[in-house]
């Protein structure tokens, strides 16, 4: 054989360039495989064991070596409740502002400053709250949120319960102020694809602000703005190291909102390292997959959400 | 106008400004808890993160020392987990940007990557305590190093292929019209056209891992003593932070807070120096 | 109202001689109108009277500012920082410039028509619905009424009366743009600014549009912008044309477009220009 010419070498790199890169671009997929794979199988003990009734039962117990996941299931679902209820009205409230009201010269910095909220290690949230919020919790709000809530019709036994600072309602507070600059962001950036033109002949009938913003920017970005509180979602509900500290780690089934709980991420960080016996960390293995499988889901969801917006902005364009 | 209802629009000018005023209140709000948080941190982090911070070992309770080992064992598995994933994750966002169009690769991958990207990083702690930590019977800083990297991934895909997407197809076509062949077209032009955001995902990267915690637990677990042997288990500051800040000890407090303030300033600085890398990148 | 006076060309430039000014009510007065977008001067020094129950339209090369005039008309500039407009604009000896002026009100007396139609997202009824509750505590019945009245004045009621409840987006491009239309006049403006309405629009759509121009302009005063000079023509009662920012003549468009007064109109029209 002669010497390969430059073209033929370079149809040689190329395929190697091209092919190269969609070995690794696979890998992204695999990767996602993998994780489903081994947590399935690392899960099997607890599952042959337990069976569905893991899922259903409510005792946690090293000792006796019974394992179930209702409570760290209702921790984690209740924080995340939590969160996007006071998460999403104060995003919607902070995307309306940068969008609408803003003066042109304080929208940089807002957008950084909401950033720089995204940019704080959870760690931190998860030490401030523990040391400073929760005990200022416990003094200033609690005790009012016993006075006043814990007399409502059907909610009020949420709300029972000695102010310790520590507990599920605390976790969910810290919980919203993490996920609000991600929904903030998506709002907003949902919001500026709103035509002008359409929100000005909205404003052109002579609506006000709000008007514009409920009746047209809304409906118009429902999509969009859905996408962005399931993404919120997705992050409140795997969030490990601020819920971890002012939790509590209890695995008792409390109604109260004020006593202590757990959730899954908050059970894996306490108790994986310290687990004894293969039983005990399937059982937490398999609190994992479940996590992922959740977190899988309502972040799917909020893809093909926001998918389904681009596509249509596309379209109309 | 006939008929103009002077009452209902009174009410609809006074329903505008309390949901403007309220929407404003949701950015004092938000600022508010920013605020009090980085003064906390500051105020209380600052009076204990002296020289003796970076140059002594993590101590027992009850006696003086730093954070040294901890910082060592941080950046060491920072740097390997971006040496590790940073290349993954450009030729895997090259391919999205430059070879994926049709097929069912480029597409699913985009959508995966998208969901690993939020995707709670505990579980990659999991993932890879089944994976490395188990089969090798012991935790290590390579497993620390192969955790951070997966989280490294997702970033670096996606913004390498959001920044190769915004290098015109022109600049692509003129390289090609002087008979490139297509790999030299993308390492000469389209890396080179769009190095700085590459750059600014990298750091974005980086700034993310640096204050990791959740997937340390079981990979690298901690480590009291000096240690730069990726082999055995290796402490790291957030893991630190986590540990000392949940002991009953004051000492072990204030060295926490001395953490997490450095935490936070390596993290914030970082994220700046990519914005203003990404600016400059585009501004040229 | 008072008498209406056509800019006079040597107000603009003296060596022209004075037409004879027009008698007609004017229903919108612009003095001294200077605009700006951060420091490009975009309006310069524009005066003119806009006749009531007429159609002026406005003409000139794209960016000449015929857009920006028309947006200072119900001060839809506003919602963006950095514009600046100074002088006066009054409407029904209101100066609509007046920091004090209520945006929402006037907005209302001053209805518009976009380049694009804009549905919003809601159903065809709701659409026209819409701006007649802000305004208007109307029964059920009146409202069904109203509605339909609108549609009928905007000639497509026929077409949409059994699928009112459908999204406004469902309709074609032509009937976007009535519906828009039909959005306009249910409030009961006494303005209707038309920006480009045809642009974006096929031919059979346009005529349809145009007729319908034609029928609204007994009971409203229309400002269209336009940059297609015959449907000016065909639409129009005075004409202006503008050019980088100035008003360069105005006056009865049968007039402008057979004996300009103006050597550039001329040349404009005729096509020797952009």
């Amino acid at each position: 054989m002669s010497q390969p010419t430059p073209r033929n070498s370079h149809a040689l790199l190329d395929t190697l360039f091209h092919n190269t890169t969609r070995l690794f671009a696979f890998l992204v997929l695999a990767l996602l495989m993998g994780i489903m794979v081994t947590l399935t199988v690392a899960s099997l003990p607890a599952l042959k064991s337990f069976g569905f009734h893991f899922f259903v039962s409510d005792e946690w117990n090293p000792v006796t070596q019974q394992f179930g996941a209702v409570v760290p299931i209702f921790g984690t679902v209740a924080t995340s409740v939590i969160a996007m209820l006071i998460g999403v009205p104060v995003s919607f409230g902070i995307a309306l502002f940068i969008t609408e009201l803003c003066p042109a010269w304080l929208k940089r910095p807002l957008g950084i400053a909401i950033e720089l909220l995204a940019g704080i290690p959870s760690i931190i949230y998860g030490m401030w709250g523990l040391f400073v919020f929760a005990p200022w919790f416990a003094d200033h709000l609690e005790p009012w949120i016993n006075d006043h809530m814990s007399t409502l019709p059907l909610v009020g036994h949420f709300f029972e319960g000695p102010p310790m600072g520590i507990g599920m309602l605390t976790a969910g507070f810290i919980l919203a102020i993490m996920v609000i600059p991600f929904i903030a962001s998506v709002m907003r950036d949902v919001f500026e694809v709103v035509p002008p033109m359409l929100k000005e002949s909205a404003y052109g009938l002579g609506s006000t602000t709000w008007e514009v913003v409920w009746n047209v920017v809304l409906p118009y970005t429902k999509v969009g703005v859905v996408g962005g509180i399931m993404l919120g979602l997705g992050r409140a509900l795997g969030e490990t190291m601020a819920v971890t500290f002012v939790i509590g780690n209890a695995h008792e089934l409390s109604m109260s909102l004020l006593m202590p709980g757990n959730t899954i991420s908050s059970a894996l960080a306490n108790e994986f390292t310290e687990a004894v016996g293969d039983l005990y960390t399937s059982s937490l293995i398999t609190l994992g997959m479940l996590l992922f499988v959740i977190t899988f889901i309502v972040l799917a969801l909020a893809k093909l959400l926001l998918i389904k917006l681009a596509s249509r902005e596309g379209k109309q364009s | 106008m006939t008929g103009l209802d002077y009452k209902r629009y009174l009410r609809r000018r006074v329903v505008n400004a309390f949901n403007l005023t309220i929407s404003m209140m949701a950015v004092a709000f938000a600022l508010f808890f920013l605020a009090w948080i980085l003064w906390t941190l500051i105020s209380t982090g600052i009076g204990h993160l002296g020289i003796s911070a970076f140059t002594k070992m993590t101590p027992p309770p009850g006696s003086q020392g730093g954070l040294l080992n901890a910082i060592v064992g941080s950046l060491l598995m920072v740097v390997t987990a971006t040496l590790i994933g940073t290349p993954i994750g450009i030729l895997a966002g090259t391919y999205l940007a430059e070879f994926g169009r049709g097929g069912w690769l480029a597409p699913s991958t985009r959508f995966i990557n998208d969901i690993l990207l939020s995707a709670p990083s505990i579980v990659i702690g999991l993932f890879v305590y089944e994976l490395v930590v188990h089969r090798m019977g012991h935790f290590s800083g390579w497993a620390g190093a192969f955790a951070l990297a997966l989280i490294v991934l997702p970033v670096v895909v996606r913004t390498t292929e959001n920044m190769l997407q915004l290098v015109p197809n022109s600049l692509r076509e003129a390289a090609a019209a002087l008979g490139a062949p297509q790999w030299k077209v993308v390492v000469m032009v389209s890396y080179r056209a769009a190095h700085a955001g590459i750059l600014t995902g990298i750091l974005l990267a980086v700034a993310r891992i640096a204050g990791e915690t959740a997937p340390l637990l079981f990979t690298a677990l901690n480590n009291q003593f000096w240690s730069s042997d990726l082999n055995g288990p290796m402490s790291s500051l957030a893991v630190i932070i986590f540990q000392f800040a949940m002991s009953p000890y004051e000492d072990w407090h204030h060295l926490a807070w001395a953490g997490a303030l450095l935490i936070t300033l390596f993290v914030l600085g970082l994220n700046i120096l990519a914005r203003s890398i990404f600016r400059k990148g585009n501004n040229a | 109202m008072s008498e209406l006076h056509l800019t006079p060309p040597h107000l603009m430039h003296p060596e022209y001689p004075q037409e004879t000014a027009m008698s007609e009510a004017k229903k919108i007065e612009v003095k001294n109108l200077n605009f700006y977008y951060g420091n490009f001067h975009a309006l310069k020094n524009i005066n003119m009277d806009i006749p009531d129950n007429r159609v002026t339209a406005f003409i000139g090369p794209s960016g000449c500012g015929k857009s920006t005039l028309l947006r200072t008309f119900n001060r839809m500039y506003q919602l963006y920082p950095k514009q600046v407009a100074k002088g006066e604009i009054i409407l029904d000896g209101e100066n609509v410039l007046d920091a004090k002026q209520d945006l929402n009100l006037l907005r209302a007396k001053v209805g518009m028509v976009f380049q694009k139609p804009t549905p919003f997202p809601m159903s065809i009824y709701d659409n026209i619905a819409f701006g007649i509750k802000l305004y208007e505590n109307l029964k059920k019945t009146d409202l069904n009424d109203r509605v339909e009245w609108a549609l009928r004045k905007a000639a497509l009621w026929n077409e949409v009366k059994d699928k009112l409840d459908q999204s406004g987006t469902s309709l074609s491009g032509g009937q976007q743009q009535r519906l828009c239309i039909a959005r306009g006049i249910a409030v009961k403006p006494e303005v209707l600014l038309l920006d480009e309405p045809c642009s974006a629009l096929d031919p059979i759509s346009t005529a349809r549009i145009e007729e319908l121009i034609h029928e609204l302009k007994t009971d409203y005063t229309i400002v269209i912008v336009t940059h297609n000079m015959q449907q000016a023509a065909r639409v129009s009662d005075y004409t202006a044309y503008m050019y980088l920012g100035e008003l360069i003549e105005f006056g009865v468009t049968d007039m402008m477009f057979t004996k300009p007064a103006r050597r550039e109109t001329e040349d404009y029209i005729t096509g020797k220009f952009g």
